[in-house]
């Protein structure tokens, strides 16, 4: 459980986050959607406790996450952070074995589990190459298969999707779907609200939205609310057309710049 | 598993022929020198070589950088500082059965290291910052060392010149426990925290959120790598590069695996510096070059090799 109480981040004098109050439990899924600069990254990493929060209070499962070990944090919330690059030569597996520092296990117990996550992940046939001379898209899938190494109630995914190719970021998008229905919870930063109809399929009304602005919260939506298209063009101050696909919802920019 | 047991071999021939290397051990005093000069000589290189490498390999991690060992965090500018200090100013023969010189190198390559783990672990500089601070600090030791030798008489300037170029000391098995009582645990606490390196490596604050407290990791990292160095070039001298090579040597050897390349970069570093020492005494017969010498002609072209044999 992640709750986010009236939180404000000031980094340099720069207010980053402004009075924003959030809650994620296992089982819920919100997305944070809002233009570059929004402060959808920080929020996360305040969640994480790698930014102080200057007012309010973050909590993980009850406590405060500034006053928490590293291994009661990670056993609370794992991370995908956003286009994360390895350059190591260590290989998918022993990187997937790593993301489980938060368990006093075995060698053995930590590489078996490593190699499930990796399977979930789609990540199997490359799980003995060195991470750094994979693909983007093969990187990604490994990154997926460490955070669900880490075993985590919640999943914090920022931009899971950036620079895959469309087959990629759907198959990812089901996966994370398939995480929530089991119970997970998961928090998604996207830039495509398209996408994550491929996460939901028919739970479209369970999927939060919640649009960023400017550090604050600008409002809270559902994925099948019917103004969802008036409100996203509010917040990327570009008007967004409706179109049916196939009988789902998707959001098209409907200007064209002259 | 072939490999492994083919490079631990390797290394245990290396070690144990290396007593043999050097003027012929005949006559009446052979046996005194293979058991009291030449033997506790091959244990101070293990101790000092498998100290220093593991520590660099520490250092390369936590610091994120490739270059970074206990040269670039100042640790070796240090102890010739104190080393010069105590030469310079003929301060006494020792306390308690220690040179004064070794002290004193201990103290001062203890005090620059605490100075940059304290920096480090403010918490506000950043990586970059503090390795930077780490070259700044060591610069600033090697012109108060050079400045001190210049007003120093002629005599104290030979000594304190040869005293930083790294050397096998021989001081016995006495010297050795002493040392030892300080590597030890500070290596034995390296490698307990492997792990946490290990998931480290894979980027800080991906580390944190996956369970590592990043700062409290540094900061003992910092401070056992700065016990075990300080322990070891107050006998030795600053033996440059060995911290820095043999790492990377390791890595290409046995991979970026932290789990496999910081314990092997400890049986390795031991077996470089002693091989190195051997050459010491016999590429020149009659005399002896400085083992940090060998270190760095050896070293560095040996890396050279293997990276332009690993590129594409």
């Amino acid at each position: 459980m992640l709750e986010l109480d009236r939180v404000s981040v000031r980094v340099r004098g720069v207010p980053l986050l402004r009075d924003v109050s959030l809650k994620l439990a296992p089982g819920d899924f919100v997305a944070l959607l809002g233009p570059n600069g929004a402060g959808k990254t920080t929020l996360i990493r305040t969640a994480l406790g790698l930014l102080p929060a200057g007012e309010g209070s973050v909590r993980l499962g009850g406590q405060d996450v500034r006053r928490m070990s590293g291994r009661e944090r990670a056993a609370q919330a794992a991370w995908l952070p956003q286009h994360h690059r390895i350059h190591e030569e260590i290989s998918a597996l022993d990187l997937a074995a790593a993301a489980r520092f938060r368990f006093d296990e075995t060698r053995q117990a930590s590489l078996d589990a490593a190699r499930a996550a990796l399977a979930r992940a789609g990540a199997t046939e490359f799980a003995a190459r060195l991470v750094a001379r994979l693909s983007g898209g093969e990187q990604q899938r490994v990154a997926f298969g460490c955070l669900l190494a880490q075993q985590a109630p919640l999943l914090l995914l920022d931009e899971p999707a950036n620079h895959l190719d469309p087959a990629q970021q759907v198959s990812l998008y089901r996966l994370i779907g398939d995480c929530w229905r089991e119970g997970l919870g998961v928090l998604c930063i996207t830039h495509d609200v398209n996408l994550l109809a491929h996460a939901a399929r028919d739970r479209e009304s369970s999927v939060r939205i919640l649009g960023v602005q400017c550090g604050s919260l600008a409002f809270e939506s559902r994925l099948d609310a019917p103004d969802l298209g008036q409100r996203l063009s509010e917040l990327f101050g570009l008007r967004l057309g409706e179109a049916r696909l196939e009988g789902r919802r998707v959001f098209l920019p409907a200007e064209v710049a002259p | 598993m072939k490999k492994d047991a083919a490079m631990a071999l390797a290394c245990l021939a290396l070690c144990l022929a290396a007593p043999f290397v050097g003027e012929p051990l005949s006559g009446e005093n052979a046996a005194f020198i293979l058991w009291q000069l030449r033997l506790p000589r091959v244990l101070m290189g293990l101790i000092a070589g498998g100290a220093l490498s593991l520590v660099g390999g520490t250092y390369q991690t936590i610091f994120a950088n490739p270059l970074a060992s206990e040269s670039t965090v100042g640790t070796l500018a240090g102890a010739t500082l104190g080393a010069v200090i105590a030469l310079v100013f003929g301060l006494g023969s020792g306390i308690a059965g220690v040179p004064t010189v070794a002290l004193f190198a201990f103290c001062g390559a203890l005090a620059v290291t605490l100075l940059l783990t304290a920096i480090a672990s403010s918490g506000r500089a950043s990586l970059h910052s503090v390795l930077l601070a780490g070259i700044a600090i060591s610069l600033m030791a090697s012109a108060l060392s050079t400045g001190l030798q210049y007003t120093a008489d002629l005599n104290s300037m030979f000594t304190a010149a040869r005293w930083s170029l790294g050397h096998l000391q021989q001081m016995g098995y006495g010297g050795i426990g002493m040392v030892l009582a300080f590597v030890l645990p500070a290596c034995a606490l390296l490698l307990w925290n492997t792990r946490a390196l290990e998931t480290l490596a894979g980027g800080e604050e991906r580390a944190h959120s996956q369970g590592v407290d990043v700062a409290t990791l540094r900061a003992t990292c910092l401070g056992a790598g700065a016990l075990a160095v300080a322990a070891c070039v107050a006998v030795c001298g600053p033996i440059a590069f060995v911290g820095l090579i043999v790492p990377h040597l390791a890595r290409l050897l046995v991979g970026a695996s932290r789990r496999r390349l910081l314990p092997w970069s400890l049986v390795m570093g031991g077996t470089f510096l002693v091989a190195c020492d051997a050459l010491a005494r016999a590429a020149w017969p009659g005399r002896e070059l400085p083992v940090g010498v060998v270190t760095a002609a050896l070293g560095a072209p040996a890396l050279v090799w293997l990276i332009a044999r690993r590129s594409p």
